[in-house]
């Protein structure tokens, strides 16, 4: 029997009995419209939540510590008085630079340290305090700052602050009751900047540094807000002075690293990679990953859901057709007196149980894409009413569908389908066809 | 020998007693003969017409139809067989009530995969043999039994077969229906066609060139009262 004929056929039989297939397709029609606007919904909750999680921080961004053995105690350049168990320490030399910068997908390796001191800032009569970053590099924009004024450029006499540094400069002879001053603009200010370094006789030695402000960063809600920053060599200067020895990085080496992915898909291979080297690494992309994997479940389990709902409807088809089989009993005799193979009958009822699948599947296509539309429009509506009130932007989107799932559904439900009528249909090929013809 | 069966038998089992419906049945027939096998009722004769046609299998014996021995054939080979040696005309005409006259003709031609165009030709062409061109579009419930039978008759030759199995053919048809399906019948076996009919009815005995009587499974001799047409 040639394949369009049979197709035919399985069509011209299924509209001989509109208001039965109708009917069990409608139960397909409800499972996959079912899975189609569920697992769309997870979909739709993981876009929301990686678009809100995507402003968190650079997911680039891998931070890179030594690692000081089981202890996990941090003790900066070797622990000055002795170094006991200094041996267990894997420590981030000018080497290990050049190695994290041989790693595949690579695209930055930017060490930073702080100041380890006391320290506090000068500007007219205020005081103010702050956490003062050297960092390996000339330029900010490389670790995804933005200025909100000035440049992003570091050089030695200038610095570079983050956006709420402002807020922490205070007038220390504000009596009270008088109203605090406001915070002041830093942007082309100088800063005294006070290093204070606590002497073995308890006694303290101050050293005054002056720094124009030549920048002041975009808010990030990140640490970058409150950071005051100053190319390494300078800070490492300054720790030298409060160390009072010279800092030698291949034996002391870096507190801190931050590698850069070119891709944030392959920050968290670089990551694995850095771990496995031996050093502590930390990225919010394995955050990400977490949240994407919890979504992936929550797919399974939504789709789970619908595919209850399409087995419910699959054992409606089951049932269907064997009430067509026990019906046409006569014509399948028929069939097989005329010339009928038990492969033609067993297409023919194949062929009709994924019909019902495929017509469902369709249905279920159209009806379930609906309906998703419509929850977008009510629950964009209300989102953007809730988000409005706390800040934040609005999801873009509360049910997608990509373009794979209608596609995938559809197939599944035509399989379900052709699954359902395996038995049905082997019942009626292997039917003795005088048995099939003198039934009543 | 068009047909040939050796020590046909056919045992059913009907609960726990056995039912033998054909008994050592030995039949030949001739090419392009008529005929007519008759007895009352259970006596195996639409049993032995089924098993000359492969709707069913002997428990027994061999048959030979058209120089194969079908007795052998796996259920591929009987639905090849079936679809190009014989073709069936039943009792109830067994047409297919959603589809036309000139579907339900042209039906058995989808098996041979033979293309639409040319079943459709194929199929018209049958139906005005059977003087059934003027209703071919119409479905069967808008048919009388005698155009259903002759409706039914266009469809057993589809497929040019060597064999015309008919198993009471007249059974539902007033007498004049019936007599026109006879002479139907009757006027392909002239053009030369080989047609085996199963029927109680005697009077049909003249339009037969064999005869053959079945009684409890066994051939018998054919009773005093039934004379053979010997035209």
């Amino acid at each position: 029997m040639k394949f369009l004929d049979l197709v035919r056929l399985v069509f011209e039989n299924l509209g001989r009995r509109k208001a039965r297939v109708g009917l069990t397709a409608f139960g397909v029609v409800i499972g996959t419209s079912a899975v189609l606007v569920l697992v769309s919904l997870a979909i739709g909750l993981q876009r929301n939540a990686n678009e809100q999680l995507y402003g968190i921080g650079d997911l680039t961004q891998i931070q890179v510590y030594p690692n000081y053995g089981s202890e996990g105690d941090i003790r900066p350049y070797g622990g000055g008085g002795g170094g006991g168990g200094g041996s267990t320490a894997t420590l981030i030399t000018n080497q290990t630079l050049k190695d994290f910068a041989a790693i595949p997908g690579v695209a930055a390796v930017v060490p930073r340290d702080y100041f380890n001191g006391g320290l506090m800032m000068q500007m007219d009569r205020l005081e103010g305090y702050g956490s003062v970053i050297g960092i390996g590099l000339t330029n900010l924009t490389d670790l995804g700052l933005t200025a909100r004024v000035g440049t992003t450029e570091i050089t030695k006499t200038t610095v570079v602050v983050g956006s709420q540094v402002a807020l922490n400069f205070y007038d220390p002879r504000l009596r009270p009751g008088q109203e605090p001053p406001a915070p002041p603009d830093l942007m082309g200010q100088t800063i005294r900047i006070v290093l204070i370094r606590w002497n073995q006789d308890g006694t303290e030695t101050r050293k005054t540094i002056q720094a124009r402000v030549v920048g002041v960063l975009e808010e990030s809600r990140g640490e970058a807000d409150w950071s005051i920053y100053l190319p390494l060599e300078e800070v490492t200067k300054w720790n030298e002075w409060a160390l009072g020895r010279r800092i030698n990085r291949d034996k002391d080496g870096y507190n801190q690293v931050i590698v850069k992915a070119a891709d944030p898909r392959a920050t968290l291979d670089i990551t694995n990679i850095i771990v496995e080297m031996g050093y502590q690494a930390y990225t919010p992309q394995s955050f990400v990953e977490g949240i994407n994997s919890f979504y992936l479940i929550l797919q399974i389990i939504f789709g789970g859901v619908g595919a209850i709902a399409l087995f419910v409807a699959a054992i409606g088809i089951a049932n269907t057709m064997t009430m067509a089989i026990l019906e046409r009993t006569r014509e399948i005799g028929l069939m097989k007196a005329i010339g009928a193979t038990n492969r033609d009958v067993m297409s023919i009822f194949l062929g009709e149980a994924a019909g019902i699948g495929l017509v469902g599947g369709l249905g279920g296509v159209l009806f379930g894409w609906t309906a998703g539309q419509i929850i977008n429009v009510l629950a964009l509506a209300y989102l953007a009413g809730q988000s409005a009130s706390q800040g934040g932007p609005p999801p873009s989107v509360a049910v997608y569908t990509p373009a794979w799932l209608p596609i995938f559904v559809v197939v599944f439900a035509t399989l379900i389908g052709l699954l359902s009528g395996l038995y049905p249909a082997l019942r009626a090929a292997t039917l003795v066809p005088i048995q099939a013809l003198k039934y009543e | 020998m068009l047909v040939q069966t050796t020590a046909l038998s056919k045992r059913f089992k009907m609960g726990e007693v056995v039912v033998t419906a054909l008994d050592a049945v030995d039949l030949g027939v001739a090419a392009n003969a008529f005929c007519l096998i008759l007895g009352p009722s259970g006596s195996g004769k639409s049993t032995l017409l089924h098993l000359l046609g492969g709707l069913d299998r002997a428990t027994s014996g061999g048959i030979r139809v058209a120089e194969e021995n079908i007795d052998t054939l796996d259920e591929n080979g009987l639905a090849r067989f079936r679809r190009t040696q014989v073709g069936f005309v039943f009792q109830s005409y067994n047409l297919i009530s959603s589809m036309t006259a000139l579907e339900n003709v042209a039906f058995p031609m989808q098996f041979a995969a033979i293309p639409a165009r040319q079943r459709k030709d194929r199929a018209l062409e049958l139906l005005t043999r059977v003087g059934m061109s003027d209703r071919a579009h119409h479905k069967p419930g808008e048919l009388s039994g005698g155009q259903q039978q002759r409706v039914a008759v266009a469809r057993a030759l589809v497929n040019q077969p060597r064999l015309i199995l008919a198993d009471e053919p007249t059974g539902n048809l007033d007498t004049a229906s019936g007599e026109s399906i006879m002479e139907l019948l009757g006027q392909l076996q002239r053009e030369g066609a080989t047609v085996v009919m199963v029927t109680h009815d005697t009077r049909l005995l003249k339009f037969a060139t064999q005869q053959v009587h079945l009684l409890d499974g066994k051939i018998v001799p054919p009773p005093e009262s039934a004379a053979l047409n010997q035209e």
